[in-house]
């Protein structure tokens, strides 16, 4: 659930005083206080596929804590996140390290994510003006722009959200120069109470016709009590095992 | 008879020929010298360029220069090998694979590349083993030990010894990580390369990074340099066509234009200095002859045609063209194979400011400035002079012969 509400958000919490509703709607739709999911993640590339199982906490957009139950030799990496500053625990070597911001745009545990998906790094509402760019009976289209000289990894970002239960449906990144990189299919919508969820998120890097990486929700539970130690540094060693 | 006047001319007026002789030669000298000076440090950086770490000759997967990820590497090394064995001309060969890691101490983390080598190899196609400045080379039975790039190792805070873990993404984009212990440093005066790369035992590497016989790199260097656009046509036609053969002068095209274009502007300041040279001789030339009009009167008054004025005019540049050439040229040969032997040395410039020049455009600082001993090239110089020493006296001669023998001897 962590990496849909943080893809997500990474998008919605963009936009300007035009778009507010819209994006509150989401995020109360897709967010909550508190929240524990199990995710399976499928990355495809040309060579093969390869499956990773995580389970993840979060306590709003701010702090959130994953931890790798498969493949078996990946298992117990932990990643914590507060804000915009990322952590990870590798048992093997036994070290803590924090992610700098040079490694941001690398790859994920090898999906199609970067490191900036997760942490959010650059730093999103501040940093986009959104505006809707168009409407028809059944979704918006949300088109976000990087505010001058903000310090942004993308060069726009366009997104569409379903307009009965504001679940979102796309979302089309673009770089710099205009050209498209990646596009973010969310489907598989499911009620979990008063959410309505997209339970399955694919994303298809633009210039690799055949890598996707195919997120999972297996299990999500909102507004649960997750204790403060586990959005700590000592929690990625401790919660590791 | 012209060759003894000729001779005795240039006899009796010792100082003029002596003057014109020394002028001459040092033109030589420094034309010849400038030239090799210019082609030695062109030459010496894109080979230092080239041998640092690129290397004269490589193979990839045809989409990895565009799209270098690893959907697009060597798959089948071990076939990859068999075609370089069978392939006349290549000397040496060595497999890379090149990924990018996040290194990490108990200070910092800091992003670099993260290279698979084999040490032996590797030895024989870059300057990578030569470059170590601190602790040791990697050899074939290591695991776990790095060969870190001296500024990054300043970066990290480590030294020889130290314990440097990574993170990074197998060759299946499954997870990598290990811990470390630093082998050697190495600084090849490549600022950037030194300051983001480290190495590490090819074998060790396919075991943490599921990388067996795959690569993103084959480093080849040709037993002759000069044949190497064959020897990279013969490897292509001999491989599949999803691997792609370059050599450097595509890899590092952009250097061997710069310093082309730099050739240019070396030849235009060459050029300008090839025009005042031959104005100056021609000045003296043209005083020298003129201060013989009466004397060239009266040789046309006692009979001498001017056929035979221009013939001994012309013994005479040639004699002393010869001369100086001979003198310039050998002094300048003798230079430049010094030189080329014992390279002119920078640091009196200071080193540093040398290196942060170079550092500038992500060049191989080098603090020697080589000449190149081409003598062919020398000798063509030498012909050129020559020519250049009797193309000065052709306006004189013309002038002179204009005036009758009257006119000449009765010249003021």
């Amino acid at each position: 659930m962590r990496i849909f509400t943080l893809l997500l958000t990474f998008t919605l919490q963009l936009l300007a005083i035009t778009a507010d509703e819209i994006i509150k709607k989401v995020e109360h739709n897709i967010q909550s206080d508190s929240g524990y999911s199990k995710i399976t993640m499928i990355v495809t590339t040309a060579r093969g596929e390869r499956t990773m199982k995580m389970e993840s906490w979060n306590r709003g957009n701010e702090k959130s804590f994953i931890k790798v139950l498969y493949p078996k030799q990946d298992r117990g990496i932990t990643f914590l996140k507060i804000d915009t500053t990322m952590w990870q625990y590798v048992p093997k070597i036994e070290k803590i390290i924090k992610i700098p911001s040079s490694m941001m745009m690398q790859s994920w545990m090898g999906s199609d994510f970067t490191n900036d998906d997760m942490a959010k790094e650059s730093s999103i509402v501040k940093d986009y003006n959104a505006v809707i760019s168009a409407e028809d009976e059944t979704e918006y289209t949300l088109s976000l722009l990087p505010k001058e000289d903000a310090p942004v990894v993308w060069g726009k970002i366009v997104m569409k959200i379903e307009k009965e239960d504001y679940v979102p449906l796309q979302a089309v990144y673009f770089d710099e120069d205009g050209i498209e990189q990646r596009v973010l299919y969310y489907s598989e919508v499911k009620v979990f109470g008063t959410h309505h969820l997209p339970t399955r998120m694919t994303l298809i890097p633009s210039n690799k016709e055949k890598n996707k990486t195919v997120v999972i929700m297996d299990e999500v539970d909102f507004d649960i009590v997750i204790d403060d130690s586990r959005f700590s540094k000592s929690a990625l060693k401790r919660y590791s095992r | 008879m012209l060759l003894k006047m000729a001779v005795r001319e240039l006899l009796t007026h010792k100082k003029r020929s002596l003057i014109t002789l020394l002028l001459s030669a040092f033109s030589t000298a420094l034309f010849i010298f400038a030239n090799a000076i210019n082609d030695g440090s062109h030459n010496q950086l894109i080979r230092s360029s080239v041998e640092v770490y690129p290397g004269y000759m490589q193979i990839t997967n045809r989409e990895f220069e565009d799209n270098p990820s690893f959907d697009h590497l060597i798959f089948d090394v071990a076939e990859v090998k068999t075609v370089l064995n069978r392939v006349e001309g290549i000397k040496s060969h060595a497999v890379r694979f090149e990924s990018f890691a996040l290194y990490s101490t108990d200070e910092q983390s800091i992003g670099g590349m993260f290279t698979a080598i084999e040490p032996e190899n590797e030895a024989e196609v870059s300057r990578l083993k030569s470059s170590l400045i601190e602790g040791e080379y990697l050899s074939e039975k290591d695991a776990n030990a790095l060969y870190l790039g001296a500024e990054l190792a300043k970066r990290l805070k480590v030294t020889v010894g130290d314990k440097v873990s990574f993170i990074s993404t197998g060759a299946d984009y499954s997870f990598a990580a290990d811990n470390l212990v630093i082998k050697g440093l190495f600084k090849t005066k490549l600022y950037e390369f030194d300051n983001s790369t480290a190495f590490v035992n090819k074998a060790y590497f396919d075991t943490v990074m599921r990388s067996e016989n795959i690569a993103t790199h084959i480093i080849m260097t040709p037993n002759e340099i000069e044949e190497i656009d064959r020897v990279t046509d013969d490897l292509q036609n001999a491989l599949n066509d999803t691997l792609e053969v370059k050599n450097y002068k595509t890899t590092m095209k952009d250097l061997i234009m710069a310093m082309e274009i730099d050739e240019i502007f070396g030849y235009i300041t060459l050029g300008i200095f090839f025009v005042v040279i031959f104005f100056v001789i021609s000045i003296f030339a043209f005083l020298s002859v003129y201060a013989r009009i009466r004397q060239i009167g009266v040789l046309r008054a006692i009979g001498t045609t001017p056929a035979q004025i221009v013939g001994m005019l012309l013994i005479e540049a040639l004699i002393l063209g010869i001369l100086s050439v001979g003198i310039g040229g050998g002094a300048s040969a003798y230079a430049t194979d010094h030189y080329e032997k014992h390279p002119i040395s920078l640091s009196s410039w200071g080193e540093v400011e040398v290196e942060e020049y170079f550092k500038q455009y992500n060049m191989v600082a080098e603090v020697t400035m080589p000449t190149e001993f081409n003598p062919p090239k020398i000798m063509l110089e030498m012909l050129m002079m020559l020519l250049l020493n009797l193309l000065t006296v052709i306006y004189p001669i013309v002038m002179i012969n204009r005036f009758t023998p009257t006119e000449a001897i009765r010249y003021v």
